[in-house]
């Protein structure tokens, strides 16, 4: 097992990679806190990993609040005595639009969920990682994050933010023991995807023929990206910090 | 990692460094591993401490023909090849307006045209077979400049992108990734480096340290697995945080 004991918290993780992170995440020993704003499907996730025999609880959870981000790390520690030892910034929304079309609000829920909840999380989570001298976060970012899409400007934005906010957190806490990477994927089969589509006014079968078009010649799965994050979270990837892991089937080459 | 049992792996520049760290590893994770390098010495060392390897080919990945008739024995050895690690390389410090002409070409004709051989001899066999995955030796120097490494810097650039269009061009057959360390401690450093010289190396990167050689070779493990099954035709950097700032890497 890769996480044997290990405290880790993933954030939405009620569905798509976060919620397949925190299955194998659990399977490989780590106990997991799972957060989200559906609790019903929170709670599922919680069952059907304590069905397969691994640990974890929920903590229902809005990012963009700060107070909800402070709540998650201190019912986290509580849970686990103290420790925490991996944090996957996983929650993020989509609304499809260019500079033009986009509200003030859906920039606001786009930016804020991904990125400003993001630096909350690691500024809880942080104090106990720092005082083990071992911790490591991961942040979910994006092909987008590094080349540009069409409609997406604030998704982009929050992306690209996350890219380069994961290597001034590596710089600032590699000497006190902190490994601070980010998953950058392509197109992944989750409920993100479709609900993409339906606001694209697009047929879910043609999305996914589009968004197959990539040299591995199809979308990736919530697995596959789950098994990237597994990799940044366990001792496989000891030197590596700053780093963006893309994993988009070859999408961005 | 999934997958890599009974996978047939070939390792140039295997018989050291970073290379015999990465041959152990795909040993201990089940592989059939093959080793192709230059150093006969350390060839046959190497096959001391690892009875249980497939084979040692003495070759220079430079040439060619050489190159070519190395396949043919690894053909005979393994049946074929799943995984290619290009880790072969060389590096010569000195300053630009120093660098001959003979120096130039015999950097590039090992850490680029041996990539570039080695890779179309692997990925003939990948693309006749069941697939595969190619894996380059890239470096925090295809990315960043390094003061009296020019001639380096530019071959492991070009690693850098020969490895993206391989990737365009080879799927979904095969996946290739460029892997891209950073300041790794092998041997070689340890004959170069006074203490002070490392104790100042190490300050400039965020982990305070240099990579293992253990540890790169746990990337190669990982991209070469069934875990990574969707990774392809990018960078991967390992460098402790080192080119994550620009202040950082001076």
């Amino acid at each position: 097992m890769k996480l044997k004991d290990r405290i880790a918290i993933i954030t939405g993780a009620t569905s798509g990679i976060g919620e397949a992170s925190a299955r194998l995440f659990a399977e490989e020993g780590a106990r997991v806190t799972v957060t989200g704003r559906d609790e019903a499907r929170g709670r599922r996730v919680v069952d059907a990993i304590a069905t397969a025999g691994g640990a974890a609880i929920f903590v229902r959870a809005d990012v963009r609040l700060p107070g909800d981000c402070e709540r998650v790390v201190a019912e986290t520690l509580r849970a686990s005595g103290g420790r925490l030892d991996i944090l996957f910034n996983n929650a993020g929304v989509f609304h499809p639009h260019n500079a033009i079309d986009c509200t003030e609000e859906e920039w606001d829920a786009t930016v804020d969920s991904s990125l400003k909840g993001a630096w909350l999380m690691a500024k809880y989570a942080l104090p106990t990682m720092i005082a083990q001298r071992r911790g490591v976060i991961i942040n979910q970012a994006s092909g987008w994050g590094i080349q540009g899409g069409d409609e997406a400007v604030a998704y982009c934005a929050a992306k690209g933010g996350l890219v380069v906010m994961t290597k001034a957190m590596a710089i600032d806490h590699g000497k006190q023991g902190i490994r601070v990477n980010c998953l950058c994927p392509g197109d992944v089969e989750t409920p993100m995807l479709a609900s993409d589509a339906e606001a694209r006014r697009m047929t879910y079968a043609d999305y996914m023929k589009g968004a197959a078009n990539r040299p591995l010649g199809r979308v990736g799965t919530p697995a596959e990206l789950a098994r990237a994050a597994l990799f940044l979270a366990s001792d496989d990837s000891s030197f590596m910090t700053g780093a963006a892991l893309v994993v988009d089937g070859g999408g961005i080459a | 990692m999934k997958g890599l049992t009974n996978k047939r792996v070939v390792i140039t520049g295997g018989a050291s460094g970073i290379g015999a760290a990465t041959v152990e590893r795909f040993l201990e994770e089940g592989a059939r591993v093959a080793v192709i390098d230059v150093d006969e010495v350390g060839g046959r060392a190497l096959r001391q401490r690892h009875p249980n390897l497939a084979g040692v080919i003495r070759c220079d990945v430079s040439d060619a023909g050489a190159v070519e008739g190395a396949f043919r024995e690894l053909d005979a050895l393994l049946g074929g090849v799943d995984v290619a690690i290009n880790n072969a390389g060389i590096s010569i410090r000195h300053d630009f307006m120093d660098i001959t002409p003979a120096e130039w070409r015999k950097v590039m004709s090992v850490d680029l045209d041996g990539v570039f051989y080695v890779a179309q001899q692997a990925a003939r066999r990948m693309l006749a077979g069941n697939g595969g995955v190619i894996l380059n030796m890239g470096s925090t120097s295809g990315m960043n400049g390094y003061p009296r490494y020019a001639d380096y810097d530019a071959a492991k650039a070009g690693v850098i992108e020969l490895t993206r269009t391989m990737a365009l061009e080879l799927a979904p057959t095969i996946r290739v990734i460029a892997v891209c360390p950073g300041y790794v401690w092998t041997s070689m450093q340890e004959a170069e480096y006074t203490p002070e010289m490392k104790a100042a190396v190490d300050a400039k990167i965020p982990l305070r340290r240099h990579a293992t050689t253990g540890e790169i070779a746990a990337l190669f493990a990982f991209l070469a697995s069934d875990e990574a099954p969707y990774i392809t035709g990018h960078p991967v950097i390992i460098d402790g945080g080192e080119i994550a700032g620009g202040l950082a890497s001076r």
